[in-house]
Formats: structure tokens, sequence, C-alpha cells
């Protein structure tokens, strides 16, 4: 009897938390659902109210944004790709180093550390204007070249205290063992601490790009023409006289699919890297 | 043969210095110099005219900033703005992974698809809400008026609830995969002693995983609370800081005092004013925190 | 193997990195964004490529940012000296902010040119006389009304009576229906509230208008025209700020009294051209003060089938003082900083011959050209005709509203009136933020 009881209550149990699932992805998806949904939309159906259930599919919206013409969305995500994908990987060729220099040597861990970790905290904002003015100077203003330097420095803080976090992780008896061998600090870093810091350097690369690629403020300020990221350029179908929300959202559509499909396979790598850097680093 | 480790280490210290240079370097040329350049606009009374010159006023764009009480107004709104964010998205965050844990102790891949907000630039986010919340053409008030609950989600009166709503949407998957990682990382251990015990559920939940948790909820609620501060481009996209500046947040505040109001110096002393203010706080907190781990 | 592909990667990343500095040789035209008036210029532009600028080696394209961030990233470019574009957008109300860095054009404007458009266009391109710009389109603002609501509304005695009655009750005047053409802005507030079911449930649309609230400077001058035609402006004769009259705060409580009787979508307050644009489009609103650009797109049935032949526009409601609608035009000039600039003013040129102005008519832009081209190509767009006759009969440009400061004042009354129609601040505050701000600028 206690048994069957206890049976049927933890069934009911899991069907409420498959009840409560269902419900949170639908709810915290539900922007994006519709996003692609209003993608397939002709432009009148779009425009009824209330919005019909039942529509005629269509890719006229696609063919809108992908078509010939002066905006480039193709351009625009090739751009986001080289921009997100060049600025994780400045930030862990500057950041990975210097997280096992901090961590196995102590040097600058008690200011450098702290001091860059909290670059996270201060609104980009107020950088925006100078670094406006010294890309003018240096020629860097629309170009791939400053914007995956500006992705590198939003990056750095995220990527430096995860590393520590892993670093700290890794036995110490590792190092000790190659140093035996003879290998310099170079050699150890390279040989040894590399390969073993796999999930989180793919961790990194991962969020990085995502943070890169999801950037606006920059790409709004630091853009013309040659280096717009999709993020921005999506939104010069939103804001143009006569909203053309079928465009856009195929344009949004198109420009959120790359994050996503990394988001979907790389969440748990992220979840655990947050947690080691964050919390125990 | 002490003196030959000391020395070894020390020659070691020094080599891993280089491994700085570069990151350093990096640093100093792509903030450090703005940081000083920012320093010395908040000082003079340059113009978009006359973009590298302008004079030494002393003061006056720090007096000016300061005597705006558009500037309080949207300080407070940050700080409002973030600490509800944030306390919203650690609580309804942890709910969801006492709920949820052992339904993705079984089918892990499920978890995916709550990750997914957190993944989309928040600037396409807002536009997204733009498209879904307009009373007319957008799906949830059409619907909702249908049924008989007709709700302006952008209306004067809801739109302040509306921006905590959807920086809520997007961000409690991040609050929830921290917390949710660490729940899954004391998995064994913790339900076996706590079987022993006999708690089982809720109280479980509280009595024995939360503390556990502490340190975790802590650091989340941290970072949701600096990122929520920062808050510019879903609000930028979806109301433009209005009506009037009830949801201007400081981001927005400073890039219209620059760009729409042509207050240069004033932005830029606002500026100057946030990176100390936020280089103290932090620095006093890491303190306090550093001295409690008993380093 | 990691290594490899980082590094690889990396290198990659590089070289097209280089290579994506090094093309570029045509000169870039920085528009307007969005509507006819985009797809109209792209048509100028490739036949300009296909004709004048093929004889010459010379070619053009197109670049545009997005409206909402549009002044500020412009202002920012140019005035960094930017090369990112040699043409630029020019406006009537910001002029006189971005003259210093624009070439001036006067050369430009050779016979032919000035046989296309009337000299009052070219005034509204020009800065301290000097002119900046080939003014591509006129804008203003229309009353853009349900002819089927209007018409049963004037016919229908229940209707008659209602409407007689809401305007007794709620503004304590004894008012008949009138057709929008002799409106004043009482007639305006009245009809308002008649077609909002909630103060009519027998309105057969849910609000009776749709005002643009949303913090954003051009919602300011779609208002600009109540204010005008009450007698507001911004400065009087002596360079005084007169934004603290009677004038402005009637102006501003026909909105306020709209919004606080919700006789407007109760979301307005995040509402621009757009949104407005999809209320009266999708059939929920009897009438809107609108851009006169949304006819060309409202006209279009595949986009708005619900109001398909059932709506038509109008001037503007009257105040004490006539008439009156925003007016300005935009333009393209020619940047400080480029290095193209010859090829830039063959083009400019090009853009102002007759044949180019007829094409970008044709195709859907709204120029200020002379009545005799305006005449052969207005068949099937009455809103051309109405544009250039409205113009010239109630256009109105603030005083100090070409000035360097006119977008700063804009932007400074669009935080503080929306704040006001939104309940965030009050009517005295708003207009001494407003009045604060416009004499510490004004001032310099």
């Amino acid at each position: 009897m206690i048994v069957r009881r206890r049976n049927l209550a933890s069934r009911i149990g899991t069907a409420l938390r498959w009840l409560v699932f269902i419900v949170t992805g639908f709810v915290l998806n539900l922007p994006i659902i519709m996003t692609v949904v209003t993608s397939l939309k002709s432009t009148a159906d779009i425009n009824t109210s209330p919005p019909p259930l039942l529509f005629e599919p269509t890719l006229d919206n696609y063919r809108e944004v992908l078509g010939a013409g002066n905006t480039d969305l193709p351009g625009y995500i090739l751009n986001s790709i080289v921009i997100a994908g060049g600025g994780a990987l400045l930030a862990i060729a500057l950041a990975f180093p210097a997280a096992y220099a901090m961590v196995r040597y102590e040097v600058g861990k008690s200011w450098l550390l702290p001091l860059i970790t909290n670059l996270r905290a201060v609104p980009l904002i107020i950088f925006a204007i100078p670094i406006y003015l010294m890309y003018q100077l240096a020629g860097l203003l629309d170009s791939w070249t400053g914007m995956i330097l500006i992705e590198c420095v939003i990056n750095i803080p995220v990527a430096l205290v995860l590393f520590v976090g892993f670093v700290q992780d890794i036995p110490e008896e590792m190092d000790a063992a190659a140093k035996i061998d003879g290998a310099s600090i170079w050699g150890t870093l390279w040989h040894v601490i590399f390969p073993l810091s796999r999930p989180i350097l793919f961790a990194v690369l991962i969020l990085s790009f995502v943070y890169g690629w999801n950037e606006f403020l920059f790409g709004l300020i630091l853009t013309t023409k040659q280096a717009v990221p999709v993020t921005v350029g999506a939104t010069f179908f939103v804001t143009s006289y006569g909203v053309k929300w079928g465009a856009t959202a195929a344009a949004m559509t198109l420009g959120i699919i790359p994050p996503l499909i990394l988001g979907l396979f790389a969440y748990p790598y992220i979840g655990k890297s947050m947690l080691t850097g964050a919390v125990k680093g | 043969m002490a003196g030959q480790t000391v020395g070894v280490r020390a020659k070691e210290q020094a080599e891993a210095r280089y491994f700085l240079v570069a990151l350093c370097a990096f640093l100093a040329l792509m903030l450090g110099f703005p940081a000083v350049a920012n320093l010395w606009y908040s000082f003079s009374n340059f113009t978009f005219h006359d973009l590298t010159g302008g004079s030494f006023v002393g003061l006056a764009n720090y007096q000016k900033a300061i005597s705006n009480p558009n500037l309080w107004a949207a300080f407070g709104f940050s700080l409002k703005f973030a600490a509800i964010c944030m306390t919203i998205e650690v609580v309804a965050g942890l709910l969801l992974v006492f709920i949820l844990h052992p339904l993705l102790l079984k089918r892990p891949w499920l978890t995916g698809i709550l990750m997914l907000p957190m993944m989309v630039s928040p600037a396409l986010m807002g536009v997204m809400y733009r498209l879904i919340l307009n009373e007319f053409t957008g799906v949830i008030p059409a619907y909702l008026a249908l049924a008989g609950y007709p709700i302006n989600f952008l209306g004067r009166n809801n739109v302040y609830m509306t921006v905590i709503g959807i920086e809520v949407l997007q961000w409690t998957p991040f609050a929830f995969l921290i917390m949710l990682t660490a729940r899954q990382g004391l998995a064994g251990e913790l339900e076996e002693a706590a079987a022993v015990d006999g708690a089982t559920g809720f109280r479980f939940n509280t009595l024995v995983v939360l503390p556990v948790m502490i340190p975790t909820i802590i650091i989340v609620a941290f970072i949701r609370f600096i990122d929520s501060f920062r808050v510019f481009d879903h609000i930028y996209v979806l109301t433009g800081g209005g009506p009037g500046n009830r949801t201007t947040s400081l981001s927005i505040y400073i890039y219209k005092l620059f760009f729409n109001q042509n207050f240069l110096g004033e932005a830029v002393a606002v500026s100057i004013m946030l990176l100390v203010a936020s280089l103290t706080l932090l620095f006093a907190g890491l303190r306090l925190a550093i001295r409690r781990n008993g380093r | 193997m990691l290594k490899k592909g980082l590094l690889a990667a990396a290198a990659a990343a590089v070289i097209s990195t280089l290579g994506a500095t090094t093309a570029l040789a045509d000169f870039t035209i920085l528009a307007w964004p969005g509507g006819p008036a985009e797809a109209a210029l792209r048509k100028v532009v490739d036949q300009y490529n296909a004709t004048v600028g093929k004889e010459n080696n010379s070619k053009g394209s197109l670049i545009y940012f997005s409206r909402d961030s549009f002044f500020d990233k412009m202002l920012a470019d140019a005035a960094a000296g930017s090369k990112e574009f040699d043409a630029m957008l020019t406006a009537t109300y910001n002029i006189g902010k971005y003259a210093p860095f624009m070439e001036p054009i006067d050369d430009v404007a050779t016979a032919d040119v000035k046989a296309t458009f009337p000299q009052s266009a070219f005034d509204t391109q020009s800065y301290q006389g000097h002119l900046y710009g080939i003014p591509t389109d006129l804008s203003l603002h229309f009353l853009y009304f349900r002819k089927d609501l209007i018409d049963q509304l004037l016919k229908d005695d229940a209707w008659k009576k209602k409407y007689a009655e809401i305007a007794k009750e709620k503004l304590g005047m004894e008012m008949q229906p009138k057709a929008p053409a002799d409106w004043t802005w009482d007639d305006f507030v009245a009809t308002a509230l008649f077609f909002t079911k909630s103060i009519n449930p027998d309105s057969p649309v849910p609000y009776g208008t749709v005002l643009q609230m949303k913090n954003l400077l051009f919602n300011i001058m779609v208002f600009e025209g109540a204010a005008a035609s009450y007698g507001g402006n911004w400065l009087d004769k002596d360079g005084k700020v007169i934004v603290d009259s009677e004038a402005w705060r009637k102006a501003l409580d026909i909105y306020k009294k709209i919004a606080d009787a919700e006789a407007t979508p109760g979301d307005s307050n995040s509402y621009e051209y757009a949104e407005a644009n999809a209320a009266f489009g999708t059939g929920k609103v009897a009438f809107m003060p609108q851009w006169s650009a949304a006819y060309a797109e409202l006209i279009d049935p595949k986009q708005y089938p619900a109001v398909e032949g059932k709506f038509d526009i109008i001037h503007l409601p009257a105040g004490p003082e006539g008439i009156k609608t925003h007016a300005h035009t935009l333009g393209l000039g020619i940047n400080k900083a480029s290095d193209k600039k010859d090829e830039v003013k063959r083009f400019l040129t090009y853009l102002g011959s007759k044949d180019a102005m007829t094409l970008y008519t044709k195709e859907g832009g709204q120029p200020p050209v002379v009545d005799s081209i305006m005449q052969a190509v207005a068949s099937g767009r009455p809103d051309m005709l109405m544009m250039s006759d409205n113009a010239g009969k109630y256009g109105f440009v603030p005083n100090g509203g070409t000035s360097a400061e006119a977008l700063g004042v804009y932007t400074n009354m669009a935080e503080n009136f929306t704040g006001y129609w939104n309940d965030a601040i009050d009517q005295d505050t708003a207009i001494k933020n407003v009045v604060t701000y416009m004499e510490g600028v004004f001032k310099k």
C-alpha cells in the first residue's frame, strides 16, 4: 500500500515537473518562436489583427533580406563570424598564459586580477567615445581588426576569471613532473597545462563567441558599412521608415541561429566553467 | 638547498611576468588611453566641432553633472532595476533548480532548451518583444485581449514592469544554469547523507541543499546585479528610455547626454565618476571577500 | 590539432582583414533609411551608374543607418572626419549642426538644377547663405482618416446625437460632427473620444486616434503642428525663448487629454511612425496625424488590406492661428572629409536634373519639385499634390529650427513632453526643463 502510494505521488510529482518545464520553456522562448513564425508570414498576415493562428508560410521575407540590394545581410553575418571568432581567439591567447602565471607564480594576482575582473562591472559605454576617436586616428573605424580588438576587451575579464579558476584546480604535481623532465615554463604551459585545459578553452571560446556575436553598442558606434555586425544590421530593417516586420524577423532569425546552435551544445561546459571560475576563483 | 629553490622560484616568477606583458600592453592601449583621454575631456569644454581641442574648464563639467537631477534619477533607475531583476532571477532560478533537477538528471539535453534566451543578443531581444508586445499586431496582447484580459505591456503604467520582465526572462536561464551545475555537482553524497537523516523533498532542499549552495547563489546574484546595472540594449531599442526618462538607465543617460544633447564634457564627467565609484566599491568588496576567505 | 586549427583560423582572420580594407573605389552615399524614398533612391543611383556614372567611370553605392540613432552616428562620423561616406544626408532641422562638416555646393545648383526646384526648396537646404544639399524629399504631416467612419458620423443621426453627448460630457462644449477638412483641434479631440470604445461602446474601432508618444525627437515634430496652430514658437524676434506660453500649454493639453482618456492605444508611449501605421493600417483607429511618407505605404493593399480603399488624407486640424504643419526637406550633400568631392558633385548635379527627379517621384520619392514636373508625374499620387500645396500654405519652421541646436531642442522636448503626457512629470516641470535647456543653448 505504502509503496504504491509513494509511486503514485512520485508520478504526480514527475508530471508536475514536466508541466513546469514545458511552461517555462515556452514562456522563455516565446519571443524566439514568434520571431521565427513572423519571418514566415506575408506582410498582410503580419498586419492583420488579431494575428491569425493559421497562415500560408512564405519565404518571401528571406528572399528579401538575402536578395541583392544594399542591405548586405550575408555580409553582416560574415562580419559577425569573423569579429566574434577573432575576438574570442585573441582573448584566449592573451588571457590564458596570464592566468597560468597568476595562479602558479602569483604574479599580478593581487592587483591585476581584481582590476581586470572589475572591468566587467564598468559600463563600457564610458570608453566608447575616446575609443571612437582613437580608432579614427588609427584608421580602425569600420574594420574587422578594430571590432576584434574591442570584442577582445569585452571578453578578457570573463576569460581570465574562468581560466584562473580552472588552472587552480589542476594539481601542481603535473607541473612539477614536467619540470623534473627539464621543461621550461613555456614548455610546461604548452605541453602540460594547455592540453589539460581543453574543456575550459572550449567553454571560453564559445562563451566569448556568443558575447562577441551579441554585442550591440560598439557595433553601432564603430562600424558603418564594411564591418557591420548582424546585430546592428538587423536593426536596419527595424527602425527605418515603415518597419518591415517580416524582413526584420527574417534577419533576426538568421542573426540568432549561430549562437543558438552553439549554446545548445556548449551550455554544460559553460555552466561548469562559470561555476569553477566564478565561485572558486 | 632551500636557498636554491627560492632562487629558481624567483627566476621562474620573473619569467612568468612575461606572460602578463601582452595582456597588460593590450589593456593599457585599449583602455588606458581612453581612460586618460576621458580624464582630460572631463576637465575641458570640447565640442563635436572641435573634438581634439577644447580648453581647461576645471570642475565645471562635474559640477554640472552632479547638479543635474536626471543623473540621480537614472542612477536610481539602474540601482532599482538591477536589484529587482537580480532578486527575481535568483529566486526563480533556484526554484527551477529544485523543481527540475530530478527531471534534468535523467534527460540532460532538455536543459539546452531553457538556455536559448541567453544566447540571443539583448538588442534583438528588445526588438523581438517590440514585435510581440505591440497592442495590435503582437501576439501576446492580442490573444490576452481575446481571452478577456486586455493588457498594454508597453503602456505608461506597465512599461517599467515590462522592461524588468524582459530582462528577467532573458537572464533567469543564466542564474538557473550556474545553480543547476552547482546542484548537480553535489548530487551523490548529499542525497545519501540526507536519506540517512530522513530528509526529503522540500525540507531536503531548504535544509540541506540551500546552505551548501549559498556561495554560488551570492556569486550569481553579484554577476546578475552588475550586468543589469549596465543595461542598455533592450531598453534603448524598446522605449528609448521613455516615457519621459522613466526607463532611462545610467548607460542610456550617458549615451543621450553625449550624442543627443551635446553635453559632451558632462557625459564624460559622469563616466569618470562612474568608473571611479565602481572601482572603489569593487575593490572594497573584494578586500572583504578575500579577508573572509582567510587569505 | 586544436593548435593548428586555431593558428590557421587566426591567420585567415588577419589576412582577410587586410583584404577588406583595400577594396573600395566608388563613392558612398549615406541616405535616409527605409520606405518608398529608399527604394526610389536605389533606382536613381542604379540609373546614374548605368548612364552618367558609367561615362565617367564612377559608381555610387548606398549605405543606411538605423533611424533611431541615425543622427548620433552620422554626427560622430562627420565630426571625426570619417571618410566612410562621401555624400551625406541633410535635413532642414539640422543643417546648422552639420554645416561645419560639409562642403557648400552652391556650384552644383546649375541652371538645369534650378529649373527643377523652386527657390523655397533650396532655402530649406541652405545655411548662412550657402547651399548644402540637393533637396530630395519633402516631409510634413497630414491627417489620415477613415472615410467610411467619418461619412457615417456625418450622416447617422444616432451617432451625431451620441457625439454631441460625449462632447458635452467630456469637454463641456456644444459640438456637432464636422468634416475633417473643417476640423479645429477641438473637433479632433471630440471625434477621438467619440470613436473610443471605452467611452462610446458603439464605436466600430477601439480607439479614436493614435498619437506617437515615444521619447523620440521625430515625435515632437508631429506634435509641433498643433503648438504652432495655437501660435507657439521656439524664439521670438529677439531670440528670447517663448515656450512657456499659453500656446504650448494648450497643445500639450490636447495630447494629454487624449492620452488620459485612452483615446489613443494604451502603449502609445512606445509608439513612433511604424507603430502608428500599424494601428491605423490594421483598422484599429479612426484617424491619426502622421508623416506624409505613410501614404505610399498605407495605400498598398498587400501591406495593409484592412484599410484598402477606406482612408483619405487632409491637412491637419486648425488652431486659432490657422492650420500649421511642421515641414522639412531631406537632401543629399557632401562630406567635407571626402576625397571624392568632384565625383559626388557630378552625381548631385545628376540627382538635381529633371530626369532624375521624375524617375525618383515615379518610384515613390516625394521631392519638392516645381509645379510643372509635379503635375506631369502626380497622376496616381494625390499625396504629392497635397504635399506641395500644404507645404506652401501651412508649412512651419520654428525660429531657431535650422540652427545647430535644433536637434538637441527636439530631443529635450521629446524627453520632457513625453514625460508629461505619460504622467512621469507635470506640465510646469516639463516646460520649465525645456525652457532651461533652450535658454542654456541659445545663449551661447
